[in-house]
């Protein structure tokens, strides 16, 4: 008795280890939870430009509902920075529906290294920001800051280019999403009502030897009406959690954006 | 007592008729639903197939303003500029057949455009022995552009290899293989790594 209870326990422990996250196959960093649009994985940025860079993209999100992560790493682990800049941007989905996002990677230079710069666009932005301009804004723009070590100077300068071109082609102000919530979570109600009235109906008419069988599938229609959190206003606060450090404005969320490689890097 | 018989074999004969009946209905409906879903994961192949044609065409694109630029300031690589022209005719004559991805057509269609990498590749690499070329406004678009499409034709044939992948799961594991080979969903090519031929012709300043 305890030792089969001993293995189930083994089994369940081992479902559980299956079920967590899997290291992505290319070896980038997972997204950040709670989300945040800049990553500073390298420390090249102090706390206070971290914070500002972090509530400008936030309002720029919010503003035209074009999304731009800022993520810095020490190391792009044998890769290319076109590769791994570009598996950041579909992994974490950076970008809403329209595939409107923006990843700018930047490996800082080293003793023994040069650095690396690479902005991916979305398929939404690719129009927008072609790759010829994605270059110019490296090369003209951020390697000179680079090279002074002026790495916020740096992503400052292309964030104001970037942003005036990304909102020639895409500006809608996100929508509060806690209108629609509240609508949605109204009708799961009312449906999930209505299921409970005619199965009642359904009990009521059949005879007492099928109400059984009824019910039965009564409980796997009700367990169907998944009211999923992050949807609940008590999944939106879990979001703002993690901006409430950064002082500014509450980051959603990526929004499963895609790229489809578009953008330029450079060096240093 | 005649009659009596007779019913009760009719009454036996239809339940198992019903009986028959039901298990073909439940067949049917686990087939349609194995069928839909792989028309669903086929379609999805064709659509990322789609995306990898339009990159390549992309890159074909850009050729012939490339290798117009290149031929300004170096007009004398004569051999160099034309068998990037060769490869690029070469590679677009070879057209793949969305509906039949096999093994075969990929393999084609990767080394037709794989000569055409590295002829392009050759392009880029004469191109550092000519600073004013280097220098003009046009020819850095052109690069950076290029550079890009080479970025987005990794991408879309990872995307592609997944999608294939999903579907050729789907399509040999037992029991959805039965449906598959009676309604002829025959598995689909892979592009393979290579071995530096497809790399993105890497520029240095």
């Amino acid at each position: 008795m305890y030792s089969a209870f001993r293995s189930r326990l083994v089994i369940v422990a081992a479902l559980l280890v299956f079920m967590l996250p899997l290291p992505l196959a290319a070896g980038i960093p997972p997204a950040p939870v709670p989300a945040r649009l800049v990553n500073d994985f390298a420390g090249v940025f102090s706390l206070s430009e971290r914070q500002a860079l972090e509530t400008e993209l936030v309002a720029f999100d919010d503003s035209t509902s074009n999304q731009i992560a800022v993520v810095t790493v020490a190391s792009l682990d044998g890769m290319d920075a076109a590769q791994y800049a570009t598996a950041i941007h579909r992994e974490w989905g950076v970008g809403g529906a329209a595939n409107n996002g923006i990843v700018i990677l930047v490996k800082p230079k080293t003793a023994n290294e040069g650095g690396d710069v690479f902005i991916t666009t979305g398929y939404g932005l690719e129009g927008a920001i072609p790759d010829a301009y994605c270059k110019r804004i490296i090369e003209n723009e951020m390697i000179p800051h680079f090279r002074e070590n002026d790495y916020y100077g740096a992503v400052e300068a292309a964030l104001v280019q970037l942003k005036a071109l990304a909102c020639g082609e895409i500006s809608e102000p996100r929508e509060e999403e806690d209108d629609f919530n509240f609508v949605a979570f109204i009708l799961a109600c009312i449906i999930f009502m209505a299921i409970v009235a005619l199965l009642i109906f359904l009990v009521d008419k059949a005879s007492g030897g099928n109400g059984g069988g009824i019910s039965g599938g009564g409980g796997g229609r009700g367990g169907r009406i998944v009211i999923r959190p992050s949807r609940m206003p008590g999944g939106i606060s879990a979001g703002s959690f993690g901006g409430g450090s950064f002082g500014g404005g509450s980051f959603g969320g990526f929004g499963g954006g895609l790229s489809g490689g578009g953008g330029a890097g450079g060096r240093w | 007592m005649f009659a009596t018989v007779n019913f009760d074999d009719m009454k036996n004969s239809s339940k198992i008729l019903l009986g028959i009946l039901a298990v073909v209905a439940l067949l049917a409906i686990w087939g349609f639903s194995v069928y839909n879903k792989l028309v669903a994961a086929d379609e999805k192949v064709q659509s990322s197939w789609a995306q990898v044609e339009n990159v390549y065409q992309r890159r074909a694109d850009l050729i012939p303003n490339l290798v117009a630029t290149v031929k300004g300031y170096a007009a004398h690589e004569q051999a160099t500029l034309e068998g990037v022209v060769e490869a690029r005719a070469a590679a677009t004559a070879v057209t793949v057949d969305a509906s039949n991805l096999s093994e075969a057509q990929i393999a084609a269609f990767q080394q037709s455009q794989g000569a055409l990498s590295s002829a392009l590749g050759r392009l880029m690499a004469i191109a550092e022995n000519y600073p004013e070329l280097k220098a003009n406004e046009n020819f850095r678009d052109l690069q950076a552009q290029l550079e890009g499409t080479e970025n987005r034709i990794a991408t879309e044939r990872m995307a592609f290899n997944k999608e294939a992948q999903a579907y050729n799961t789907m399509v040999r594991r037992f029991p959805n293989n039965i449906i598959a080979s009676i309604c002829g969903f025959e598995k689909k090519g892979y592009f393979q790594a290579e071995e530096g031929a497809a790399k993105a012709p890497k520029v240095e300043f």
